[in-house]
């Protein structure tokens, strides 16, 4: 159970029509707390980049062109924009973090998504950013330090070693998973059923321990770049069986989660996730999922 | 803090940092307080930079001292900061405007427009005035 026909196979089964060579075009996302869009986007077009600005998201921009590399021009290195693939900016977008939060992001590196939070936040309240990889939290630090957020405090730690307390209003939970094929382009040669199964538990006990950590009334957000319904749909739907939680519905980009195929028959209220297929979307794929706890 | 502080004197700022806290050799001035206790703290709140041979500071704190109107500054246009963030030294010719405070052999904050892009030092080098590279924001690129 491995190989590009066999997963394609099982995608079209859940109604997709993908071809197995999508590609993600590059995209920027503004901090809004450095600068404002118009600002940027003027600065930018200025330097010869052309810009697309993608509806969806509050300060996403595919890029069109640029002339030289984005992840070196002074406003970059001034934290005026991160470089952040379309699909990936909106679980942010979709928790919706405010000044006010004790905002958990429990697989924070490399920060991208950290310090999209933060400027959610207006760099207040309190982010606490863990990851149990020392090195990939070197470039959540530099991502910090960068964008010039001060609201973070960032540990090196498991996330399942965490006391169980409830202190968090809100949790994003961007788990480690097995990835895509679009932005992975020997995925295919790499991934088996196995690794996929043994990603889906161990998301299981991140989901559990994010439950444990949230306040009663707080929001968990999860969310995976994986196409897989192990790790995806058939997580929510245990989380709903073993959990007391409400699932919020979604009504971002991207299509409702799957429900109802030949392999998988789940609780309708599943479709509330969001589920991004790459030839519909043009992004990488995706999973967003977001529940409040009771 | 002593770096710290003899920094912070040198390029004109009256900035005090509160509630600093010294990770791995790292200042940081914060007053956050996570809801629970997590070990392994390796960061928090604004970083200002750390202890080397001389404190070195981090392009927050930069931006942070920017504000002041005390601090010492030197103004570039673009062609300049870029050369500027690719670690040259401002050639005195290419300065736009100063405060008055930069002066022979004292540190200077570097400036593209309100934005702060890293510090030198005002001096003579080969019979030629220039500010003297000593931290620009093109080090987040030369550390990964």
């Amino acid at each position: 159970m491995s190989g590009r026909e066999w997963f394609i196979e099982r995608y079209r089964a859940m109604g997709s029509t993908l071809a197995g060579d999508e590609t993600t075009p590059k995209a920027i996302r503004i901090n809004s707390f450095r600068t404002t869009d118009e600002k940027l986007v003027e600065t930018l077009t200025e330097q010869g980049v052309e810009l697309e600005k993608i509806p969806y998201l509050d300060h996403g921009y595919k890029v069109q062109y640029s002339p030289f590399s984005l992840g070196a021009s002074i406003e970059y290195l001034l934290g005026q924009y991160s470089l952040q693939e379309t699909a990936s900016q909106y679980p942010v977008q979709a928790l919706l973090p405010t000044p006010e939060d004790r905002l958990l992001d429990m697989a924070s590196a490399p920060g991208g998504k950290t310090t999209q939070a933060a400027a959610y936040m207006q760099n207040k309240g309190i982010i606490v950013a863990v990851d149990i990889n020392r090195e990939r939290l070197f470039a959540t630090e530099n991502n910090v330090e960068r964008c010039r957020v001060i609201n973070t405090s960032i540990h090196h730690v498991d996330a399942l070693e965490l006391p169980d307390e409830e202190g968090f209003t809100k949790v994003l939970l961007d788990a480690p998973c097995s990835g895509n094929y679009v932005t992975d382009k020997q995925w295919f040669k790499r991934r088996i059923m196995e690794d996929i199964e043994r990603n889906a538990e161990l998301q299981k006990r991140l989901i559990t321990k994010a439950l444990n950590l949230l306040v009663s009334g707080g929001v968990l957000l999860y969310s995976t770049c994986s196409l897989e319904p192990e790790e995806n749909e058939q997580n929510v739907q245990w989380l709903l069986e073993n959990h007391d939680v409400e699932l919020v519905e979604l009504k971002g980009p991207g299509a409702p989660a799957v429900t109802d195929t030949d392999s998988i028959d789940l609780d309708k209220k599943i479709s509330y996730c969001r589920r991004f297929w790459p030839d519909v979307t043009g992004t990488q794929g995706f999973f967003v999922a977001k529940v409040v706890k009771r | 803090m002593r770096l710290l502080k003899r920094f912070l004197r040198d390029i004109g700022s009256k900035y005090k940092p509160v509630d600093v806290v010294n990770i791995n050799n790292k200042r940081f001035s914060s007053t956050l307080d996570p809801p629970i206790d997590i070990p392994e703290l390796v960061y928090t709140g604004t970083y200002l930079g750390q202890n080397k041979q001389r404190f070195e500071p981090s392009s927050i704190l930069l931006q942070t001292l920017s504000d002041e109107p005390s601090t010492h500054k030197v103004y570039v246009d673009r062609d300049t900061a870029w050369l500027f963030v690719v670690g040259k030294d401002i050639f005195d010719e290419n300065i736009m405007d100063r405060t008055a405070g930069v002066r022979l052999g004292g540190y200077c904050l570097v400036m593209f427009g309100e934005e702060c892009i890293g510090y030198g030092r005002y001096e003579t080098s080969r019979d030629l005035r220039v500010v003297k590279n000593l931290y620009d924001v093109g080090d987040f690129l030369r550390r990964e």
